[in-house]
């Protein structure tokens, strides 16, 4: 005998079976959420998007903003300072850039991506020179964390800009004007020369417009006779300018080189860690020069890189392997490109990697191996087992 | 065309021991995750100086290993358990209506009795005739059905045919007069997801029984070493783990399972599947409409998609004391009416119920030093959700979780200025991290009627099986044995052929 034989004698047994009879009846016939997951995710947070160049507005000599609009169907929602990660192939390689999307999050119609030519930087060569209205790309979502919490920043907040970084705040600024939200927003906008502010127009109509938007442009390296803010941002500015530091919430977005100066400033003032949100910057410009990078290996290496089951590379140890990777065709998920959002995690199976300072490695993942590609440089032959 | 003894869809719990069992079996194994990082639910992801623990709150099952209890004999058959460090928490939890009432249980029967007692005289010799009731109920639940006792009967088992299936609000009310008492006794229905009203007592004593005599446990590093440790075994087995790789169609012929179409466009032979995808949507969206037997959709007409979650993820910048956290799990009620705070978790109002984990009361390791962090989650529906228009998506979210702040607040007042990362998470999160329609975290609704005594986690289908919520139960120890449990079924079809 088992319970099966028995199992009507347990109380309120019969009762729930007739329920389940009139239920197989009248219930409701889930054969009707056919395809529904897709459709839901697709409003919210699609896989990727499909967007197609409207228009090219050129900002500065330097710098433009593609218009971006959906090839079919709507763009998703997402949070003023958030990114998108666009597929961009060149020269035969095939990478992927992150662009701070500029347009406000209210603009459901396109989203704005603005970019300034980098020194060396081929994709933004590609993208400024190469690019025509009506080429179509292929995107990530909205992603990334640099955005303003209702719940735990306050009202009062304070934008660090340097040069392009200018871009996520833009957006943020768009909105809050636009939607007329109760913040108060102070804008430190840092350029090398007058002639590379972008969106300097806007800012400054904006800026007569609203009572509680203003902001201050500093110039690092102005022309002779240049009458306004110069030099660095500096704490000493802000407390000028804001008249006290306390109780507001900071966003730096820029350079390197410029959250290791403003931070600092600002923790000089006594500012706690949780009043100043920074937005990642990628890969540093020279690993070489970051601290813990082994000494012994200079910037010219080159080891071996095999795939497991697969075939095996020759990479420069001061590439990011996801970069070397690529440049041999080989794609791995990619979105961040800043150690941080995880997506490329791949388990390194032998050899050693260096990984810079401000990786966001979950403890166990380091535990078992694994690695984020975007941000580890191969410092022996190393052995990867693909995602 | 590659061929595999078994093909496992999804990587979560249920998923990763079913694979690692057939892996250790000496089967070939291909396991398909559409996500990046195995685990499902048992994961975790970093923000700043944080690593939050995304779904884990209490751990059932575990028992010392002195006393083992059945997850940790699972854990320690499937070779994992040298790879990981097992917590336990002291107490049960705490229970709080914000200036009215406020409680502690220790994870022990006697000073649970007593602590109760002593909080409500009046119901003294009531306390502990229900400790004996679920106590008296459980070991025979154990002894009937877990052993399966060959001479089951009604008269052999009298608590247990009597008591399985009836509701447990109405036990509550035979044996309690004060509101309060009973809401601190059922509490956990908060957090398995069903109001007493419909929670089978047999579900409610066996939980009940279990986090006190086996303790609730956590471990270091948080689910997300559970997962990992599970997949590198499985890895070390022979196994073969896709990951950014879903499974596109489960291919049948003749009623029986034939392989396997992923999605990157290829297709793999296999006879057997084990689905830790969501039930309803293995069938509906996997699966070709023909191939699916009639009467299998017709079944699922008599149940409902279960809750998903509301969750905030909370980083402070300084120790749980300096901000009033003294338990790991805390309760917050704003009601003792369990189905009014159970109907508001079909809305956008205001919550009734909530739960805030702090994991480094019980673990101080748990975030770097000088930080804590607090997973702070109440269950909700996804279908409100489904109303809200994309485009006020982002302001319905932080309505909602504003609302949560200011309950939680009530408890630990100044919570709110110390902290530094938050993320929060709707049921469409869920939803989107776990592949399942409503955003579902314990698959469908798990009333009475949808006990283990009424419903098959067998396929028509000839090689498909089931893991995870879906197939048992809400949780992490039900999902992680039903894996084991489906791929031990597996095996036994196999060895007949």
């Amino acid at each position: 005998m088992s319970l099966k034989d028995v199992i009507h004698d347990i109380e309120g047994y019969q009762n729930i079976k007739s329920e389940i009879e009139v239920l197989k009846k009248y219930g409701f016939d889930h054969g009707a959420r056919r395809g529904q997951f897709d459709a839901i995710l697709e409003m919210l947070h699609p896989k990727s998007l499909r967007l197609r160049v409207s228009e090219i507005i050129d900002e500065t000599k330097t710098t433009k903003t593609l218009r971006m609009v959906p090839v079919q169907g709507y763009l998703p929602p997402f949070q003023a300072g958030q990114y998108i990660s666009l597929v961009v192939e060149v020269g035969g390689v095939v990478t992927s850039r992150d662009y701070s999307i500029s347009s406000s999050p209210s603009q459901i119609g396109y989203f704005d991506i603005t970019v300034r030519r980098v020194g060396d930087g081929f994709v933004s060569e590609h993208l400024l020179e190469e690019t025509k209205q009506g080429d179509e790309f292929t995107s990530s979502a909205p992603a990334g964390n640099f955005y303003y919490n209702p719940l735990i920043h306050g009202r009062d907040l304070v934008f660090i800009a340097g040069g392009s970084g200018i871009t996520p705040f833009m957006s943020m600024i768009r909105e809050v004007t636009g939607r007329g939200l109760d913040r108060r927003i102070h804008l430190f906008y840092g350029c090398q020369w007058p002639d590379d502010i972008i969106f300097g127009q806007e800012i400054d109509d904006l800026s007569r417009r609203h009572a509680d938007f203003t902001c201050t442009t500093v110039i690092s390296e102005p022309p002779v006779g240049y009458r306004g803010h110069t030099g660095f941002i500096t704490a000493r500015l802000m407390q000028e300018i804001l008249g006290g530091l306390s109780e507001k919430m900071f966003f730096l977005c820029g350079p390197e080189a410029m959250y290791a100066f403003c931070r600092e400033e600002l923790k000089q003032e006594g500012i706690p860690e949780r009043k100043m949100r920074t937005e990642m910057y990628g890969p540093p410009r020279n690993v070489t020069t970051c601290p813990g990078w082994p000494e012994h290996i200079d910037a010219d290496a080159r080891v071996s890189v095999s795939m497991k089951g697969g075939e095996t590379i020759m990479v420069r140890s001061t590439e990011p392997l996801m970069n070397s990777l690529e440049r041999h065709g080989i794609a791995i998920p990619s979105l961040c490109r800043s150690g941080e959002c995880s997506l490329c995690r791949t388990k390194l199976l032998k050899g050693r990697v260096f990984q810079p300072e401000g990786v966001k490695l979950r403890k166990s993942d380091r535990q078992f191996g694994y690695i984020h590609p975007c941000m580890a440089y191969p410092i022996s032959d190393i052995e990867i087992l693909l995602p | 065309m590659p061929e595999y003894d078994a093909v496992v869809i999804g990587a979560g719990n249920g998923g990763l021991t079913g694979a690692l069992t057939l892996a250790k079996a000496g089967r070939k194994v291909l396991l398909l995750e559409r996500h990046n990082v195995p685990g499902g639910c048992g994961t975790s992801f970093v923000r700043g100086r944080f690593e939050f623990e995304a779904a884990l709150h209490q751990l059932s099952g575990m028992g010392s290993q002195e006393r083992p209890g059945p997850l940790r004999a699972i854990l320690n058959d499937l070779g994992v358990m040298d790879k990981l460090e097992f917590v336990e928490m002291e107490n049960l939890y705490r229970v709080v209506w914000p200036d009215t009432f406020d409680i502690t249980l220790r994870a022990q029967r006697d000073a649970i009795t007593e602590t109760l007692q002593d909080r409500f005289p009046k119901e003294k010799d009531n306390i502990p005739r229900f400790f004996d009731l679920v106590y008296g109920f459980s070991m025979e639940m154990i002894q009937g059905l877990f052993f399966k006792d060959p001479n089951i009967s009604k008269e052999k088992y009298p608590l247990f045919f009597k008591y399985a299936l009836i509701p447990t609000q109405k036990v509550l009310d035979e044996y309690f007069r004060d509101p309060f008492l009973k809401a601190v006794l059922s509490i956990y229905w908060s957090y398995a997801g069903v109001p007493p009203r419909w929670f089978s007592f047999g579900d409610f004593a066996i939980m009940l029984f279990a986090y006190i005599e086996f303790k609730p446990y956590h471990l270091k590093g948080g689910s997300q070493a559970l997962s990992n440790a599970l997949l590198d075994e499985f890895i070390n087995n022979g196994g073969e783990a896709r990951f950014n790789c879903g499974a596109q169609k489960i291919i049948t012929s003749g009623g029986k399972v034939t392989g396997v179409k992923t999605e990157q466009g290829d297709t793999v032979q296999t006879r057997s599947v084990l689905s830790n995808a969501s039930m309803l949507q293995t069938y509906l969206d996997l699966m070709d409409p023909e191939q699916v037997p009639k009467e299998t959709l017709e079944s699922f007409r008599s149940t409902s998609i279960g809750p998903s979650a509301f969750s905030i993820y909370l980083g402070f910048d300084c120790e749980p004391d300096e901000i009033g956290i003294q338990e790991t799990t805390n309760f917050i009620a704003i009601t003792t009416d369990m189905d009014e705070a159970f109907a508001r978790w079909k809305t956008l109002e205001q919550q009734g119920v909530a739960l805030l984990t702090c994991y480094d009361v019980s673990d101080p390791d748990f975030s770097s030093p000088g930080t804590c962090q607090a997973a702070y989650v109440t269950l909700q529906y996804g279908d409100p959700w489904n109303l809200v228009p994309p485009h006020q998506y982002y302001d319905a979210k932080y309505r909602y979780a504003e609302g949560m702040m200011g309950l939680a607040e009530k408890v630990f007042p100044g919570i709110r200025g110390h902290v530094e990362e938050m993320e929060i998470a709707t049921p469409m999160t869920h939803l989107r991290y776990l592949g399942h329609l409503g955003g579902a975290i314990y698959g469908r609704d798990h009333y009475a009627k949808d006990t283990q005594y009424f419903m098959a986690n067998t396929s028509p289908v000839q090689g498909l099986y089931f893991a995870g919520a879906w197939a048992s139960q809400g949780g992490f120890q039900p999902t992680l044995t039903s894996g084991r449990s489906s791929a031990k079924a597996i095996l036994k079809s196999m060895a007949k052929k």
